[in-house]
């Protein structure tokens, strides 16, 4: 075994910069997200049926491709169909928030639905319109329900956001890699990358528990 | 129409192929209480909740005030505005305070300011006996107290009808006399009142009129004296006998 950890030391702080690169990727994707997971499923749950067709064809789109597929087709498709030269950047967001919506509405949908329906009963009763009742009554029930399952989803986004290293973007990975080449290493800065995506992970998980239990209390 | 102010006439449910109301008509007065009672499966919490139009009506016609609620072109929202609900199981909104769920309404559906909505709300408290329970949250509360919050909170909207659908059934028996108490005031107030109620001895007092629903038919339309000491159909007489 020729383990050499010293060789790689040097770059360490380069990848550890990979740490804001990913984590401010991870939050705008995860914000993309969140914001077409809410309206798509206010779509599903609406009576308009051609609203709830588009929703659930476009969930069943994102979730039935491979994620790194529709990564390639927005960062190479884009310059080919559009002449737009697509920063990997706004590709990798583009991607990973369209298709993370898709997951996320399917969550969103579930605690609505879960939410008790007198609820909706009270509020009707009350002469309330639908845009507050479900901005003011409805969803904030809904999300806490949903709390585990949203930030789950998004420690899977932190997990799975190293596919963007495939178009180039300098995240962790990526910069792992270019470590590994530059250095003839391979075992090494990947164990540094491993590293730090679990204790990214064991972190959000930690905040979450900690922003679920502060929830918990305010009831 | 005169001075009734609700007038139902004819009015139809069913939910599939079961048919819950048969064609009900019947009118209420301003100021007046009713007390809608009958088994279980009888239609009449069905009947309650097609007053504010939780249930759409399958046929006939509505009028609240001078709407006609089961007119398309009516404002539902507008008409429920007027007509306050209390439910069974209260369904206040866990995730505000009292306070918040006395005046989330005024304000947002109303647009009174949030000190006008608050002064309204304490003074409701104070009327239910719960002013020192504004800042909690319903979870905290008993059952009593969370019916008599939800009694403050669809009064807020200073409605012109209030609909009960048996507001003390899912409350211990020691909670049920306060809820009744608070009805009894509003009663007293002039109020009108639609009650759906298992409380026999509430409906004999405070009602001016009990409704008797059996198969989703209006069998009996008269005073609580009439109805307990001398109902004329069969079928009251059976039900009385088995609650009473």
């Amino acid at each position: 075994m020729d383990l050499d950890f010293l060789r790689i030391v040097p770059s360490i702080p380069f990848i550890l910069n990979g740490i804001w690169v990913t984590l401010l990727f991870v939050l705008v994707a995860a914000i993309i997200g969140f914001i077409i997971g809410t309206i798509l499923s206010l779509f599903k749950i609406s009576n308009i049926s051609w609203l709830k067709w588009f929703a659930d064809a476009y969930t069943s789109i994102f979730r039935g491709t491979p994620l790194i597929l529709q990564l390639m087709i927005f960062y190479f498709a884009t310059p080919q169909l559009t002449g737009y030269d697509i920063p990997a950047f706004l590709a990798g967001i583009l991607a990973f928030g369209l298709n993370s919506g898709a997951y996320i509405s399917e969550i969103i949908r579930a605690g609505i639905q879960a939410v008790d329906d007198g609820q909706r009963e009270a509020a009707e009763a009350l002469g309330v319109p639908y845009k507050p009742m479900m901005k003011d009554i409805i969803l904030p029930q809904a999300l806490k329900n949903i709390l585990p399952a949203l930030l789950n989803e998004f420690v899977t986004l932190t997990k799975e956001s190293a596919i963007v290293s495939t178009i180039g973007f300098l995240d962790i990975m990526r910069r792992a890699q270019v470590v590994s080449a530059n250095t003839y290493t391979a075992f090494e800065p990947l164990l540094v990358a491993g590293l730090i995506y679990y204790l990214l992970v064991m972190g959000l998980t930690q905040l979450g528990g900690l922003l679920e239990r502060r929830l918990r209390k305010s009831e | 129409m005169s001075n009734a102010f609700i007038k139902i006439e004819d009015l139809h449910k069913s939910f599939g192929k079961l048919d819950v109301l048969k064609g009900i008509s019947t009118t209420i007065q301003k100021g007046e209480v009713i007390s809608i009672i009958g088994p279980s499966g009888s239609g009449k919490s069905t009947f309650l909740r097609c007053i504010n139009l939780l249930e759409k009506p399958t046929s006939g016609r509505i009028w609240v005030g001078d709407d006609e609620i089961t007119d398309k072109s009516t404002d539902i929202m507008k008409v429920r505005q007027n007509v306050g609900m209390v439910f069974q199981h209260f369904h206040l909104f866990p995730h505000k305070t009292v306070l918040e769920n006395i005046t989330y309404a005024p304000m947002k559906v109303k647009g009174i300011s949030k000190a006008e909505a608050e002064k309204i709300a304490y003074d409701l408290l104070e009327q239910v006996g719960l002013a020192e329970k504004a800042g909690q949250y319903p979870n905290r509360l008993s059952g009593g107290q969370k019916q008599r919050v939800a009694i403050a909170r669809a009064l807020a909207m200073s409605p012109d009808v209030m609909l009960f659908d048996e507001p003390t059934s899912a409350l211990d028996p020691e909670m049920v006399k306060e809820v009744l108490e608070v009805m009894r005031s509003l009663a007293e107030t002039g109020m009108t009142m639609a009650i759906v109620t298992h409380e026999m001895g509430f409906a004999k007092e405070v009602a001016d009129r009990v409704l008797f629903l059996d198969g989703g038919v209006l069998v009996e339309d008269v005073p609580p004296e009439e109805f307990f000491s001398n109902p004329k159909s069969q079928r009251a007489q059976d039900f009385l006998e088995k609650v009473l």
